[in-house]
This record gives structure tokens, sequence and C-alpha cells, in this order.
């Protein structure tokens, strides 16, 4: 049962994803698939402390910056995955050395309806970037198109969607799974 | 009159013209160059950039609508949320903040329906 998260910053989606990513794998794998890319030593250090944090709650980590399907290689597809986040896996397609690819929305969106075909039992944190009073230049608008695309093919074909203010989980679609 | 809510880019248009039937000639879009609502179509969709508009004539969006409310009664107004970023630095950026939380709120008051979306997903409200 695949479940995609919503909501403001630092309101709790990443507590819950974890709870509930907890909940599916029961005595299977747990794999937390980390989707930052580091861009210097503060990320580094960032990063370092959360493997940390993650390996006592028993995930094993998979860095996966792009290409989020190469993470299930040599996986146990009855496991647990908590990806974390749509937001920053969308910004690593779109903006690379090479420049800007208009297309990174559908490739993610087409990407994660792939993964929770094959490795069900996912959580997906996203982040909801969408209620702000600017208006954008193209190239910050298209990303916002994009991660919005994302989010409404993923709530389309998730079981569960949450949204979490406050800490407190918001239902939009079946059921709160733990 | 029904008033639909949510963030940029959230399918709200979408789930207007499958839930009421619309179709494009139902729909008044509306972006920063619209000076008034058209207000003979089922649909008035965006609102807030309609509200952009006024405050850069130096009009006063709230006044403006409403005395066109009753002609809204049994329309489908759509209005994006944009009150949940930073205070924006520019004063007609804040002033536009300000307009928009108080024009959705009036039309809250008004609506019979009020729904807001999130990623597609529709939420009644009232």
């Amino acid at each position: 049962m695949s479940t995609y998260i919503s909501g403001g910053c630092k309101n709790g989606k990443s507590m819950w994803a974890q709870r509930i990513a907890l909940a599916y794998a029961g005595r299977k794998p747990l794999y937390y698939v980390a989707t930052m890319l580091p861009g210097d030593a503060e990320d580094e250090a960032r990063i370092r402390r959360h493997r940390a944090e993650r390996a006592g709650l028993g995930f094993v980590t998979l860095e996966r910056g792009r290409d989020i399907l190469s993470a299930l290689d040599g996986a146990d597809l009855s496991g647990a995955f908590l990806i974390d986040s749509v937001t920053a896996l969308l910004a690593n397609e779109m903006f690379d050395a090479r420049g800007f690819h208009p297309q990174a929305g559908q490739k993610v969106a087409d990407d994660l309806e792939a993964f929770v075909a094959r490795a069900p039992n996912a959580v997906i944190v996203s982040d909801f970037i969408f209620s702000d009073a600017a208006i954008y230049d193209d190239t910050t608008d298209a990303y916002r198109a994009a991660l919005a695309l994302v989010d409404r093919r993923m709530a389309a074909c998730c079981d569960n969607v949450l949204e979490i203010a406050a800490g407190i989980p918001i239902i939009h679609k079946g059921v709160l799974p733990i | 009159m029904v008033l639909i809510i949510g963030g940029s880019h959230q399918g709200k248009l979408a789930f207007a013209r499958e839930r009421f039937g619309l179709s494009d000639a139902d729909v008044c879009l509306c972006d920063e160059n619209t000076d008034a609502l058209d207000t003979s179509r089922r649909c008035v969709a965006y609102v807030d950039r309609w509200a952009l508009n006024r405050l850069r004539a130096g009009a006063d969006p709230l006044a403006e609508m409403e005395a066109i409310l009753p002609q809204l009664k049994g329309a489908v107004v759509i209005a994006a949320d944009i009150s949940a970023g930073v205070v924006p630095i520019e004063a007609l950026m804040r002033a536009w903040r300000e307009a928009c939380g108080r024009l959705t709120a009036s039309l809250a008051t008004e609506a019979d329906e009020v729904w807001r979306l999130f990623c597609g997903l529709p939420q009644r409200l009232k």
C-alpha cells in the first residue's frame, strides 16, 4: 500500500513517512532512498548526521539523486521504501551541468509510477510550495508546475495521500496506514 | 456560488470543468491584464490575477468585487491561495497578498459550496 505525503516545511512530513515505512517493513528490509546530491561540506555533514540517525531505525540508505528506478536494482521489492524527497529528485533531474530539462516533471512522474508499481510498499515525500504571493520567472515557474504535475499524478496513483500540518496528518485519499 | 481555492497548479480549473461540466466558452480566464470580470460566463477563474491588475491600476478589488457579487450568484469562482509564503518585499505584492486573503474570505462567506484542491484531490470545506 503506497502513501504520498506533502505539506509545508518542518511540519513533520519525514517523521510520519518514517513511521509509516517502519510499519510497512515489518520484518522485511527497510530502504531509505535519499535524493539529495550534496553541494558542499555543510550538506555532507548533514547527510552523515541523517544517515547515522536512520541507521538506528534500521534503514538501509540508497543514494539516488537521479534515475530513481535504479534504486530497485538488487533490492527486495517486498520491502518498504521511503523516498525523501520528490522536490530534490526533480531539481536534480531538471537542472544539471548540461542545463535545463523541461520534460523532467514527466520523467520523474513516469519513474515514480513505475517505482510504486514494482515496489508497492512505498512512502514518498514531496513539499507544498504553491501558496506564496509571488510571480516567478519562467524557469522557477516551470519547476513549480513540474512538481505539481508529479504531485497530481502520484496522488492519482498512490493508495493514500496525506497532507501534514503542524505534525497532524490530514487524509486527502485512502487512510492513515498506521 | 461555488468557490474553489487551492495553491498554484493544484488542479482547480480541471476539477471545476469536470464537476460542473464547463466548456472553454463558459470560463472567463483572468490574467494580470484583465480589467473587468466577465460575469456573463458560468465560471470566473483566477480572480487573484484580476485583483493584481486592479491594485496596479490603483483600484480597490474588494469594493469592485462587492459591487458585482449579485451577478456571481450562480457562478463558479476560482481563486488561487497565495496566503502561505514569506511576506513579500515589494509593497504592491504585500497589498496583493492581503487583498486576496480578504477577497477569498468574503467570497467564501457568500458561497454555498467551498472546495479546496490539494495535489488534484478535492476537499469540500463548506
